[in-house]
């Protein structure tokens, strides 16, 4: 399909002009999910799915320069694709730092294709019944009242072919899940294969424990400053969110995030001296692992921030000119980006340190917070206190302060967690309990 | 798009024809999306693009109310039926994985067209030229107001449904949605700040609209002045405040803590329900408030049908401080006890549909005047109008959160949280001003501490709602701005 497109595309003639350069990056997928509801598996508000797409994105340089970027459905590239070319000229536009179209290169091998989840997203379901029976028996002997979540799995095929000659071509498989307690607190894995039964069984029993402490009444703190660890997963979701949305290029470039041009590459730190933020897409099997981008760009190991320097922002082709630098890979899953720093805490040791404070399980309304200011303000309705080493009962407050300042604090420490692959951070910040 | 979906009579007939003979009954939805957008920035086109996204979904039910859904990204008849034999025969296993059947409510069926007059201006939308004049008016904003960094998109969306089942309905019809939005960041000294402004229209036309422009403009030259001055503003103190809200934190307010709990498919764990049931008649909130769901016309969520071909239902959530009605769709309508509201939304023909809020309001009796125009209001004029109300007298200092910049809520505990873009603390000596702050608490306390309202209904606060992974349109409003006094249960910050 793609290759008929491409002679349509090479022989296409719009207001007297060729197309001089192009890349095309097609994909095609299956996908089995399935969803659980308040108890009910499958039932009709999160029914069992299966789903064939087919698509591509584009970029067209024209033999006077305008630029076209965009998107192709199916139906475009299989039989339209004359009228597809046609708009895509009608919205073309001046742009001469997207001109870029990469050429052969050296480009990693990496594993990321698993057969028994393709034969999931074919619609082989069996390996679905354990890992269900497993949940409903975690809820039953943690007498919760209800959980909800989903399973899914999808294979897909990609292939990148450029005007330079660069023609790439790649199979992958995703598999994930996720499961929330009493409609409070859940967790999730998401990779290029299923997780063992084992570790699922592990992390669902982490998550009971959690969810049954959170049935506990805790003692409130005086609402002041104090340790506050944040779970992996709220570093996740609001800490290496943040950070990543500021280090995106364009923003960077344009002036719109918190990390401004010039502190790239200096020696000057933004950020506590031993920290670092690198991404490595060369794991095997990993759900943020690739061998290229949809541009071509090959994927690599590389730092974005070390010893609290900013190294380099996140780049694609057009604002790796702008910034006068190499495109970089691009972090597409937290499981390929390591946030490290000092020597790390186990969890024992990290309650230990967070005695009197709070754990914070979960927070609302990440997504409202001002990213460019690294202020926040964030309800933590699941929260734990923490008494002598452990994590006692239930705490509802409010968390606030600046990220960055705390990125830069003495008092940061990281805490491991058992089978988390990001580590939660001990800081010091306001705790307003409710 | 609309003609994308026009020819598909004959197939739906065919795939109907199918299912009867495999024994299953079909919901099919067909959609046609075509969207363009162009963003400007530093006075020149970052970016044009126009995009189209058809494809159907295939919705099957066993008589024991077993489903299956399955989607493709064309209308080829072959692969369409093919993939209906394949569901068929898998539905017809579902008793390996232990699914969980479903009873439909009785449906009539429906055939029916909702088509607005504006769609044939989506034929000649300009993209170059839309560019063009995104760059006069960011040159503009530039000009009104120096040192911000300013981007700007045009937006166009035609999204078109045709949904055929079983029982011989029918449904087609099209939501067109356009629109303007500028994000604006400070540039200068330490801090940096980051303030949007949108505006909707159904219109392709709005980015000529005059009197479209005049109510943008005074928008965005708001947001920008906010983003530059926000760097200098202290942290509110956390606590319980009496607070006024303007309409869009009051569509937020409604939508978070009211409408997501009032989606019959979460009553097994709903806070407004109990052992599965709508709880009709209990008291949630002041007498003179009520909460109000419903299409309207011209509106960025405004959706006619639902994605299961049946008409949307005005619904009274909160009727004078009680419940009275919920969002429903055709299974879960019955065991919850409420009616069938029409409410059932999905994001594309991929996703199954889920109930949904539309657009949500809250209404508070006999509101106080507040003349003019909404953008009129900045924190001195809303301070005049506390002031004339006697609301000082009541309570000598209030915090006014002014701009609406996302919720989430947890439909289980009844927690909800918002953010604002600002907060100003007003009094009969002044206004103070202060960086923006988690607005947080309990849905019931909230509505119980509603006193005055001021100014008639806005309803056009738009955002998008992420329920259950889909992203759909969603708007509402209130009165121009509510006073709701301090409650314990609801929180101000820190920050």
């Amino acid at each position: 399909m793609l290759d008929r497109f491409i002679e349509k595309l090479q022989a296409f003639r719009c207001d007297g002009q060729s197309i001089r350069d192009w890349s095309v990056y097609q994909s095609e997928s299956r996908r089995l999910s399935l969803g659980t509801k308040d108890r009910q598996t499958g039932v009709v508000h999160a029914p069992l799915t299966v789903s064939e797409g087919c698509g591509a994105r584009y970029l067209l340089v024209w033999s006077d320069g305008r630029i076209s970027r965009g998107s192709l459905e199916r139906r475009q590239l299989d039989q339209d694709a004359d009228s597809a070319l046609a708009q895509a000229r009608a919205v073309s536009f001046e742009d001469p730092d997207s001109d870029q179209v990469q050429g052969p290169g050296d480009f990693p091998e990496v594993d990321l294709h698993d057969g028994g989840v393709a034969r999931l997203a074919g619609g082989e379901v069996e390996p679905l019944a354990g890992r269900l029976a497993a949940i409903r028996q975690v809820v039953e002997s943690g007498r919760f009242r209800t959980w909800s979540g989903s399973f899914g799995g999808s294979e897909a095929t990609a292939r990148l072919r450029t005007s330079r000659g660069l023609d790439l071509g790649g199979r992958g498989t995703s598999f994930g899940w996720h499961a929330t307690l009493n409609g409070e607190i859940g967790d999730g894995f998401g990779a290029r294969a299923m997780d063992t039964d084992q570790e699922f069984e592990a992390r669902l029993e982490r998550l009971s424990d959690l969810a049954s402490r959170l049935s506990l009444p805790g003692d409130p703190p005086q609402a002041g400053v104090m340790p506050v660890l944040l779970h992996p997963n709220v570093v996740e979701n609001f800490v290496l969110g943040t950070l990543l949305g500021n280090l995106e290029g364009s923003g960077v470039v344009n002036g719109e995030g918190f990390f401004r041009k010039e502190q790239f590459g200096s020696q000057d730190p933004v950020l506590r001296t031993d920290l670092n933020l690198r991404l490595d897409p060369l794991v095997p099997m990993k759900s943020g692992s690739y061998r290229f981008t949809a541009e071509g760009v090959p994927a690599n190991r590389c730092h974005f921030i070390e010893n609290g320097r900013l190294v380099q922002p996140v780049l694609n082709l057009k604002y790796a000119r702008r910034f006068g630098s190499s495109p970089t890979p691009v972090p597409t899953s937290l499981d390929t980006v390591h946030l490290e720093g000092p020597p790390e805490l186990t969890e024992k040791q990290g309650f230990e340190a967070a005695a009197g404070g709070a754990m914070v399980l979960s927070v609302l309304g990440a997504h409202t917070q001002d990213a460019s200011s690294g202020d926040f303000s964030l309800s933590s309705p699941q929260a734990l206190g923490i008494a002598g080493s452990e994590a006692a009962g239930r705490l509802r407050g409010t968390i606030s302060g600046n990220l960055f300042e705390l990125l830069q604090s003495d008092h940061l420490t990281l805490v491991r967690f058992e089978g988390e692959h990001t580590p939660g951070l001990l800081v010091r910040c306001r705790f307003d309990p409710k | 798009m609309i003609r994308e979906l026009e020819p598909l009579t004959g197939l739906a007939a065919e795939l109907i024809r199918r299912a009867e003979r495999a024994g299953v009954s079909l919901i099919w939805r067909a959609q046609a999306r075509f969207a363009c957008q162009t963003l400007v920035r530093n006075g020149s086109v970052e970016s044009a693009t126009a995009s189209s996204s058809t494809g159907h979904g295939i919705q099957l039910f066993t008589s024991r109310g077993h489903t299956i859904l399955g989607s493709r990204d064309d209308f080829l008849p072959q692969p369409a039926t093919t993939l209906l034999d394949h569901l068929a025969g898998a539905v017809g296993r579902a008793d390996r994985l232990a699914l969980e059947p479903a009873e439909i409510c009785p449906l009539t069926p429906l055939n029916a067209r909702a088509i607005p007059d504006v769609v044939p201006e989506f034929d000649s939308i300009d993209l170059p030229r839309a560019g063009r004049r995104l760059i006069e008016l960011e040159r503009e904003l530039r000009g009104a107001v120096p040192g911000a960094g300013i981007k700007l998109s045009y937006r166009t969306d035609l999204d078109c449904w045709r949904v055929f089942r079983s029982d011989g309905t029918d449904v087609l019809f099209a939501m067109p949605r356009c629109g303007l939005t500028m994000i604006a960041s400070s540039n200068g000294g330490e801090g940096r700040n980051t303030v949007g402004a949108s505006l909707h229209s159904p219109s392709p036309g709005c980015a000529w609209d005059d009197e479209y422009l005049v109510r943008f403009m005074a928008r965005a030259k708001a947001a920008a002045r906010l983003a530059l001055a926000l760097p200098d503003a202290p942290a509110h103190p956390a606590g319980s405040y009496p607070v006024v809200i303007d309409y869009a934190l009051a569509k937020g307010l409604a939508h978070e803590a009211f409408g997501h709990a009032a989606e019959a498919d979460g009553y097994r764990s709903s806070v407004l329900a109990k052992d599965g049931r709508f709880e009709h008649g209990r008291k949630v909130g002041a007498d003179h408030v009520t909460i109000v769901d419903e299409p309207v016309e011209n509106d960025h969520a405004w959706q006619p049908f639902s994605a299961n071909g049946v008409r949307r239902e005005r619904t009274v959530i909160v009727d004078h401080g009680r419940l009275a009605g919920g969002l429903s769709d055709p299974w879960s309508a019955g065991p919850g006890g409420v009616a069938l509201s029409g409410a059932g939304r999905a994001e594309s023909f991929r996703n199954g549909p889920v109930p949904r809020m539309t657009n949500i309001r809250i209404e508070v009796d006999d509101p106080l005047p507040a003349p003019g125009r909404f953008e009129d209001y900045g924190p001195e004029q809303v301070r005049d109008l506390l002031a004339n109300a006697g609301v000082f007298r009541r309570h000598p200092v209030v915090s006014f959160l002014s701009g609406y910049s996302g919720g989430q809520v947890n439909t289980s505990s009844g927690d909800f949280v918002f953010n604002c873009k600002a907060i100003y603390r007003l009094s009969e000596g002044g206004v103070e001003f202060f960086k923006p702050a988690i607005f947080s608490g309990s849905m019931f306390g909230a509505l119980h501490s509603i006193r005055e309202a001021f100014g008639p209904l806005e309803l056009d606060a738009l955002g998008y709602c992420g329920k259950w992974g889909q992203s759909v349109p969603s708007s509402g409003g209130s009165h121009r701005f509510l006073v709701l006094d301090d409650h314990p249960t609801v929180r101000l910050g820190g920050g």
